[in-house]
């Protein structure tokens, strides 16, 4: 009886989120290593070709092993994360900083403006993340720069909205009119009393966005609208996987499995750094 | 000298593209030292003049006429960056509610440090140590220790004390007290408005102090001005309102506070409420409700009459000359 008191207990007194939020920060940690050190630690050139060394299975050389053009794919994994990682979090970055800045001008001054950008936010909104990846893709033309802003400007509503409401609630506080009675210009009420408080749920949002940002930059990638060859990215080495399939399956198995564990990890930080701010999740 | 004096000030709202006069025609002032109530009901206008002084009218609204002069800046004419140099430093402001006023996230001495590093240019290490003598100041127990608590580690009355210290932070000419201790405990209410006091004696500050408790006026003010649905009806000093009220507004009011030498099984109650802004009268806007209403008092304005003494004035037609010979209430 007491005994199992005890361990409810202990149970209970974890923070909502924690299991998740370490298990989620460990596995992106491992990842970030590996695509940060993949210079060091990669067998192999991954850009290096080789007719002889074509299609090779798994073996203490090549440890995942090559694809047709007789690359080491272990190596190009570690390179492909490299870029997939850096687009995902440039791009998110970037939609970051003008979504939140922007949501949080237009939900404090109101007015005009503010309807017109809801608007045009909401147009943006109804379009699949897909479709306006691919129509922005192919506006601008391939190229890594042009694709981390073509998955900035899709995840850009999610931070002006979130941005935007949190600033619609926070200017009708008593203590927000209080900075206007002693004199406070706008820019510093918005940058040292609203902001602050907005910044939990933008990072939550963050961190659920890289993952959608991995996931749009690899489904760009295997339609062909990624990072131009030969460079890898991990979508990129699904596609070319593909395209042997039935016979090396690995080649795209491998890739999608990398592209899971990252999907994984950072929904796992995001979800728990939510349970965390939660304060119905912390009863 | 006074700090504050507003000349014939009109502020109107404009809905639906008509024009409503929410404050008609006041004029008071309120000298170095001195403490000048507003009483009146809710929904008089004594929050509209409050924010007409401040510059920070809602946007439906504007000052349409008149003057507000405050340590000769005129307000009604400033910019909006002059305004935000002399709200905070020239004007505090405390308000009704401490629970709300301040920033839950940002310590309490932070926040009384930043308008000191605002307006005063201090660096954060010298606004720190002002911050701490500020609570000290306003009595806060432990300042220095206090100053990395939160406001919800505060009590109301303390909260309070920490709302005072901003609004006196910048050592302003003027203090616009807002119903400061309207949601305070009894006891509470009697310390906050003697270190309002003690403040305003020692800055030499002007206080404004916005009220609808008589009790109040009666311990902590030298003159009122009496508000009714945005006229200013009655001017005088305590003494002379408590002893001679002239408008009948200013009569039910006295006759209204419940006294303990007197049978108290019925309050006294002004009957009819205030009318509602869209639907002034066009005279006295006291006409529905008063017992000596005359012919004139629906069609006009009632012009200012001075009472006893000179500091006396009084908005209604039975004290101006030539008025009908109205009996006394």
């Amino acid at each position: 009886m007491s005994e199992a008191l005890t361990i409810d207990r202990r149970v209970r007194r974890l923070p909502p989120g924690r299991v998740a939020i370490i298990a989620g920060a460990a596995i992106m940690a491992i990842v970030a290593a590996a695509a940060i050190l993949a210079p060091l630690v990669a067998p192999h050139d991954p850009y290096a070709q080789s007719m002889l060394a074509r299609f090779r299975p798994m073996s203490a050389e090549y440890w995942l092993g090559t694809d047709q053009f007789g690359r080491d794919t272990f190596s190009r994994i570690l390179y492909g994360l490299q870029i997939t990682l850096w687009t995902a979090f440039a791009s998110t970055a970037l939609a970051m900083l003008c979504g939140t800045s922007i949501g949080i001008l237009s939900g404090y001054y109101g007015g005009r403006v503010d309807r017109w950008l809801s608007a045009a936010n909401d147009l943006l909104m109804s379009f699949p993340q897909m479709v306006a990846g691919i129509i922005i893709v192919a506006l601008l033309g391939p190229g890594i720069t042009n694709l981390i802003i073509a998955i900035a400007i899709t995840a850009f509503p999610a931070f002006y909205r979130m941005a935007r409401s949190a600033a619609l609630a926070l200017r009708e506080r008593d203590y927000i009119d209080a900075c206007r009675v002693l004199g406070y210009s706008d820019m510093r009420i918005i940058s040292r009393h609203l902001l602050p408080e907005t910044l939990d749920d933008i990072i939550i949002v963050a961190t659920l966005w890289l993952a959608t940002a991995v996931r749009t930059e690899s489904s760009l990638a295997f339609i062909g609208l990624g990072a131009p060859p030969p460079a890898a990215t991990l979508g990129g080495l699904v596609r070319e996987g593909f395209d042997n399939l039935l016979d090396y399956p690995g080649l795209a198995i491998w890739p999608s499995l990398a592209i899971l564990v990252v999907m994984i990890g950072l929904n796992l930080m995001g979800d728990g750094l939510r349970d965390a701010n939660d304060p119905r999740a912390s009863a | 000298m006074s700090v504050l004096s507003v000349d014939n000030l009109r502020t109107s709202l404009v809905i639906g593209g008509v024009e409503y006069h929410a404050l008609r025609e006041i004029s008071l002032s309120v000298a170095e030292g001195e403490t000048l109530a507003v009483v009146g009901e809710s929904g008089c206008g004594k929050s509209m003049l409050a924010m007409s002084v401040m510059g920070l009218l809602p946007s439906v609204a504007a000052i349409t006429m008149g003057h507000v002069t405050l340590d000769a800046v005129q307000i009604e004419a400033a910019s909006e960056s002059v305004m935000e140099h002399i709200r905070g430093a020239k004007i505090g402001m405390v308000f009704q509610e401490p629970m709300t006023a301040l920033n839950p996230v940002l310590t309490v001495g932070e926040q009384i440090a930043e308008p000191l590093r605002d307006h005063l240019g201090l660096s954060k290490r010298e606004a720190r140590k002002a911050a701490v003598a500020l609570m000290e100041k306003v009595r806060i127990p432990a300042a220095a220790t206090r100053y990395n608590s939160y406001p919800h580690e505060f009590s109301g009355g303390m909260r309070q004390r920490v709302v005072i210290a901003l609004a006196i932070a910048c050592r302003p000419r003027l203090l616009i007290a807002d119903e400061p201790t309207t949601a305070l405990d009894v006891t509470v209410q009697r310390q906050i408005l003697d270190l309002l006091d003690m403040l305003r004696t020692e800055g030499k500050m002007g206080m404004l102090l916005i009220t609808h408790n008589l009790g109040t006026v009666a311990g902590h003010a030298d003159r009122v001005a009496v508000m009714y649905g945005g006229d200013l009806v009655e001017s005088a000093t305590v003494k002379e309102l408590f002893r001679s009220p002239a408008h009948p507004y200013s009569r039910a009011l006295l006759a209204s506070l419940p006294r303990v030498d007197r049978d108290l099984s019925e309050l006294a109650s002004i009957p009819g409420r205030v009318p509602a802004l869209i639907n002034m009268p066009e005279g006295c806007r006291f006409i529905d409700r008063c017992p000596h209403a005359m012919e004139r008092c629906h069609t006009m304005p009632p012009s200012v009459a001075v009472g006893e003494s000179q500091a006396h004035s009084v908005r209604c037609w039975l004290h101006v000359q030539g008025g009908e010979d109205a009996a006394e209430g």
